[in-house]
């Protein structure tokens, strides 16, 4: 689903943020990415939806290389990875419907599948009664749900989320992991990027260790092997 | 479907963005309508200007005084020798008869001259002959044309000479005002973009967080752009209205004042709006529109590329 092959990123004029990374993440997975501050995380994250281009390597996702794609190609690709990121927030004067159904109506959907579909994904991250209030009137936690939800409308193959429990205390991450549990049970491909040493520990999946940009360790049934 | 659901998406979206964003846009329309007025009143300016440096130019004409008894042959000669050149624009004859009734008129309440022009009998006044160029430069041509050997001898004396001075001073200050409106103009044009554009910058920067969404669930360029575009141009039609109303309010209020303090005349201004009004419009109302969708395209464009 996700393949890495000698991806190296230096950001103008020499800041090396990823070096010969080469990984393969299969469909349907539950990825966890964990590495110091610094090492390269939210690069990775953000060259899998083509904020960022490459300097050397290529990427290919679902059998397409994106190594270049091309501006007007990538609203394609963002629809087929739902996106999670720390500061990628909701609109604030918008209900958590409003802010779902607007990842729909810009991709010009029609009212019809909007009614359908945004409820089904509240439902998902178990919202669905809470679809009429407002982010300041809802939890943190239940903020990151609404925005889970939002990233999934359009059905992704992949969801890749950076630190989606970053500000949250322990219940609210747990609720939110579960969440990302239950849509990999539905089969999407999960990334999860955390520093959160319990999370890992608890989902017992796949863990893979960046730190100075490079791959460290890859294990199937990950523990967090960092010193906090 | 895809397209008619699209088309109708981008433009709920501008009303949106419109009615959510109503303060900003009003604060937009306040700042496009500064722009637009500031060289709307330089316009005008410069309209009331090029006016009233042509009244003064109209008042400009040479005098020539005829000795009394000058016959009607030579008098019809001078007249139509400058009459026939190009650089005139208009010649009168004034006869020695209607000199000498506008002479008594002027003086009817005072007996000793009335009495005084009695006594000579014959008419002491030659006829007149008032002669008006084209334009001021065209002056010392008709003085030098009134030369002419075959009616020069019968004129006793004319008053150009009088008017030298202001003519030429007329004629510079009409052309660095001209010269000056043009450069002013030209100023407050480059100032009025520069604001635009930065106001249409700040009205999109508000919505940054709003692009960026977009951005990362999907929607195309085309589509974060074109709800700005539509509402950058709604708020540019929206001030170009309000700058007409407040234009034409203006015009109104000012023409008659204007009239006074051109002795009557007419100060021009507002027969040259009426006239450009059409003009003035599109011309303004093109290059806004295009001014602010490329100013929108290219503010949006910030939070769009990568
Ligand atoms: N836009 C940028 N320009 C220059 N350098 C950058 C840029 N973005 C990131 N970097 C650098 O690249 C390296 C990796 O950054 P990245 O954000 O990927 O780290 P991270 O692993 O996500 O860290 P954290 O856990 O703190 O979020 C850092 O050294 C950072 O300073
Ligand atoms: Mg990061």
């Amino acid at each position: 689903m996700i393949i890495l092959k000698h991806v190296s990123k230096v950001y103008p004029p020499d800041s090396h943020a990823l070096r010969d990374v080469s990984l393969e993440i299969g469909a349907g997975e539950f990825v966890c990415i964990v590495g110091p501050s610094g090492a390269g995380k939210t690069t990775l994250a953000r060259m899998l939806i083509a904020e960022e281009r490459p300097t050397r390597g290529s990427i290919e996702i679902g059998g397409w290389n994106i190594t270049r794609v091309k501006q007007r190609e990538v609203p394609y690709l963002r629809r087929q990875i739902g996106v999670v990121f720390q500061d990628f927030k909701l609109l604030r004067n918008k209900t958590a419907f409003e802010n779902v159904a607007f990842a729909l109506e810009v991709a010009g959907e029609t009212r019809k599948r909007i009614r359908e579909t945004v409820p089904h994904v509240l439902k998902i991250v178990g919202l669905d009664q809470k679809a009429h209030r407002f982010p300041h009137q809802l939890s943190g936690g239940e903020q990151q749900r609404v925005v889970i939800a939002r990233a999934l409308v359009h059905r992704p193959k992949i969801l890749l989320a950076d630190e989606p429990t970053g500000n949250l205390d322990t219940l609210n991450t747990n609720d939110v992991i579960d969440v990302l549990k239950k849509i990999n049970a539905f089969g999407s491909t999960v990334v999860l990027v955390t520093h959160n040493r319990d999370t890992i520990n608890a989902l017992n999946s796949r863990v893979i260790t960046i730190a100075d940009g490079r791959v460290v360790s890859d294990q199937k049934h990950g523990k967090y092997m960092l010193p906090e | 479907m895809l397209f008619i659901t699209s088309t109708a998406r981008v433009i709920s979206f501008a009303w949106k963005n419109l009615v959510r964003n109503a303060w900003i846009g009003l604060a937009t329309v306040l700042v496009l309508v500064l722009a637009l007025l500031s060289v709307n009143v330089l316009v005008g300016v410069n309209a009331v200007t090029s006016s009233a440096i042509k009244a003064l130019e109209d008042k400009v004409d040479v005098s020539v005084y005829f000795k009394a008894g000058t016959p009607q042959g030579i008098l019809d000669l001078a007249r139509s020798y400058l009459a026939s050149l190009p650089q005139t624009a208009n010649v009168e004859i004034v006869s020695a008869d209607e000199v000498l009734g506008q002479f008594l008129e002027r003086h009817r309440d005072d007996q000793k001259i009335l009495d005084a022009i009695k006594e000579v009998e014959t008419n002491p006044f030659g006829a007149t002959m008032v002669v008006k160029a084209n334009r001021t430069d065209n002056y010392p041509f008709l003085i030098e044309a009134l030369k002419n050997p075959q009616f020069s001898f019968a004129i006793e004396s004319q008053t150009y000479d009088d008017h030298a001075v202001a003519i030429s001073r007329v004629r510079e200050i009409a052309k660095s005002v001209r010269y000056f409106g043009l450069i002013l103009t030209a100023v407050f044009i480059l100032f009025s973009v520069l604001i635009v554009y930065n106001a249409i910058r700040v009205a999109i920067y508000t919505q940054r967080e709003e692009i960026g969404i977009m951005r990362l669930v999907g929607a195309s360029n085309a589509f974060v752009r074109l709800p700005l575009i539509l509402d950058a141009v709604f708020l540019a039609l929206l001030a170009l209205a309000i700058v007409g109303g407040l234009m034409a309010l203006g015009v109104v209020f000012l023409e008659p004042r204007l009239k006074s303090f051109f002795d009557g005349a007419d100060p021009g201004l507002m027969s040259f709006f009426v006239a450009n009004a059409w003009y003035l419009g599109v011309v303004e109302g093109v290059t806004l529109v295009v001014l602010v969708s490329m100013s929108s395209w290219a503010a949006a464009g910030k939070y769009l590329k990568k």
